[in-house]
């Protein structure tokens, strides 16, 4: 366990560093210099140069580098061009909101996805399995934009229950839970299905195995038997999957954010992408892939914890 | 006919049903999306902007053009781009997992694969935001860009399939005939691999339709007034109050689209597994 331990560490060590280094090498070394695409519609070379000067950017790469990671290991993110704030300011702006989202749909996301699960493996090949089944397939390859706009339409604008948006709520969303519930549901929507879909899988191979029967046989209760026998193994292929739902939840945020005009990290992110404002991008992004990296390694020991054979993933 | 036989009969025939929904709502948007173009004819004269009626069957959008057309011609890049870069995934998986399953050299092995698990730590969005926001890429660079963040996936599972069939007594056979490098990898341990990597093409098809599709709806790949279903979806937005068609229509058509095309997929593997074992 120790020494898997350590090689899931260095192994996460590494991917930042990774991620650092190609975030650089992206927005840097890319053809489109940052000085030519934030000069934008008047491309006069005087202007450039300067703009050149001002970041920097006529030093030489390695210098460059040398200099950004540096200032990363002592959390110093950059300054942004377009209003000349610390990066760090727009993460601790855009921090809340998008915590806010992403707690509450994994908090309902697990009871939710293996609930699901369970109950259509209880009823396998029931009208109940059936619907469990090509709902969850149906959905999960839906993008949330398309998804949340058709959720928007019926439930903001035709029926009037919620908020079309977040406009004019801020970021203290927690005090508007309205506004909170078509991000969420849109949010959960393709996560859900996955979980659902391997909790399913896993818990009609547990329910058909000889323990389960034996278990069924001493006369042991069948929710006891349901619960505590066969759902821990029947969630071991869904931890696994773990990772990739993190991933879609990140990807998910972004689109969220700008669907429902959440001022979270997504958004920020998007507006820097518009503004070409590298800085800000180059920050945000060492700090979602980072945070990738971290969530990996724990979905990983997650998924270690409930079936330890299972050797570093690379 | 056993019970068995009858239950397994019945099923088929539900797989086979199934196939045939999933192809209906697929069929819809995938024909407007390659057909739709041919029928779209002449643009009208610009109108009001998010106006209804005036011979506009689904009224006009942000800049006054008929919503309807728009719908015609929105679709062809959407489904475009995505089977461009699942091919452009497959062009450079294919050979660089291929490679590494039937290498004895280990660092060669390391050399392809090592930097591809890297690039499975970046989440697929953020690379693509990432280089849209230095270069801007047109649907030609979209095609590239969701290629790239698919190729580290791709050639994993090239290279698990690969080298199941590389494990075989049949390649160690080959290779003491003396056959060479070329039709080793291709005639045996590719072709072997096929069954798996048509799996795993359907279902990257469909995750990449979501990449391209939600990437579009962030601004990434596309003009800001394109006629593409994602975009509508996006710059229509401002007039979900007053006119909701020119959302609603594109909307559901991404839906049937991922949807059906998920269905069709699932469907086609399941019956082919069912046939096999019969």
């Amino acid at each position: 366990m120790r020494s898997w331990l350590a090689r899931r560490l260095l192994l996460g060590i590494a991917q930042t560093a990774a991620v650092v280094l190609l975030v650089f090498a992206l927005t840097e070394a890319l053809p489109g210099d940052a000085a030519v695409a934030l000069a934008g519609d008047q491309p006069d070379p005087e202007r450039i140069a300067a703009i050149r000067e001002s970041m920097g950017l006529d030093r030489p790469v390695h210098q460059r580098l040398l200099d950004w990671t540096g200032g990363l290991l002592h959390g110093d993110l950059g300054t942004s061009l377009a209003s000349g704030r610390p990066v760090a300011t727009y993460i601790a702006d855009g921090f809340g909101p998008t915590l806010l989202l992403a707690t509450l749909t994994m908090v309902l996301l697990v009871p939710l996805g293996t609930g699901l699960g369970v109950l259509a493996a209880r009823h396998e090949g029931k009208p109940a399995d059936r619907l469990v089944s090509s709902v969850t397939l149906g959905l999960y390859a839906v993008p949330e934009f398309a998804l949340g706009v058709l959720l928007i339409t019926v439930f903001a604008i035709r029926l009037g229950w919620l908020p079309p948006t977040a406009v004019g709520y801020g970021t203290d969303l927690l005090a508007h839970p309205a506004a909170l519930v078509l991000p969420v549901l849109v949010l959960l929507s393709r996560p859900v299905c996955t979980l659902a879909r391997l909790v399913r899988a896993g818990m009609i191979d547990a329910l058909a195995s000889p323990y389960v029967a034996q278990a069924r046989r001493y006369g042991v209760p069948g929710a006891r038997v349901r619960y505590t026998h066969a759902l821990p193994n029947a969630v071991t292929p869904a931890t696994q999957q773990l990772a990739r739902t993190l991933d879609w939840l990140l990807s998910g945020v972004i689109v969220v954010e700008a669907l429902f005009v959440i001022p979270g990290l997504g958004t920020v992110l998007i507006n820097a992408v518009a503004e070409r404002d590298l800085p800000v991008v180059q920050g945000l992004a060492v700090v979602f892939g980072a945070l990738t990296v971290v969530l990996n390694i724990g979905a990983d020991l997650v998924a270690h914890r409930f079936a330890p054979r299972t050797e570093v993933a690379a | 006919m056993t019970p068995a036989a009858l239950e397994l009969k019945s099923r088929t025939e539900k797989g086979g049903s199934g196939l045939v929904r999933a192809a209906l709502i697929v069929g819809v948007p995938l024909l407007l999306a390659l057909l739709g173009p041919l029928f779209a004819g002449e643009p009208g004269p610009r109108t009001a902007s998010f106006g209804l009626g005036g011979g506009h069957w689904f009224g006009t959008d942000f800049v006054g053009r008929d919503v309807g057309r728009q719908v015609l011609l929105g679709g062809r890049s959407v489904v475009l781009v995505a089977l461009a870069a699942t091919a452009l995934a497959y062009l450079v998986a294919l050979p660089v997992g291929l490679i590494s399953a039937l290498t004895r050299r280990t660092w060669l092995e390391e050399l392809l694969m090592r930097p591809l698990d890297v690039l499975l730590a970046v989440p697929s969005l953020l690379m693509i935001l990432l280089v849209a926001a230095v270069l801007t890429p047109g649907p030609v660079g979209l095609a590239f860009l969701v290629a790239l963040v698919n190729i580290p996936d791709a050639a994993r599972i090239v290279r698990a399939a690969g080298a199941e069939a590389a494990a075989r007594p049949a390649v160690e056979a080959l290779r003491l005939q003396g056959e060479t490098w070329w039709r080793t990898a291709v005639g045996y341990v590719g072709r072997s691999a096929t069954r798996t990597l048509a799996a795993d093409a359907g279902v990257r098809l469909t995750g990449v339709l979501y990449l391209v599709a939600t990437a579009a709806f962030l601004g990434v790949g596309v003009e800001p007034d394109a006629a593409d279903w994602a975009v509508m979806v996006d710059r229509n937005r401002t007039g979900l109050f007053v006119q909701p068609w020119a959302v609603v229509v594109p909307a559901l058509l991404i839906v049937a689209l991922t949807m059906g095309g998920n269905l069709l997929v699932d469907s086609a593997l399941a019956h082919r597994k069912k046939r096999r074992h019969t």
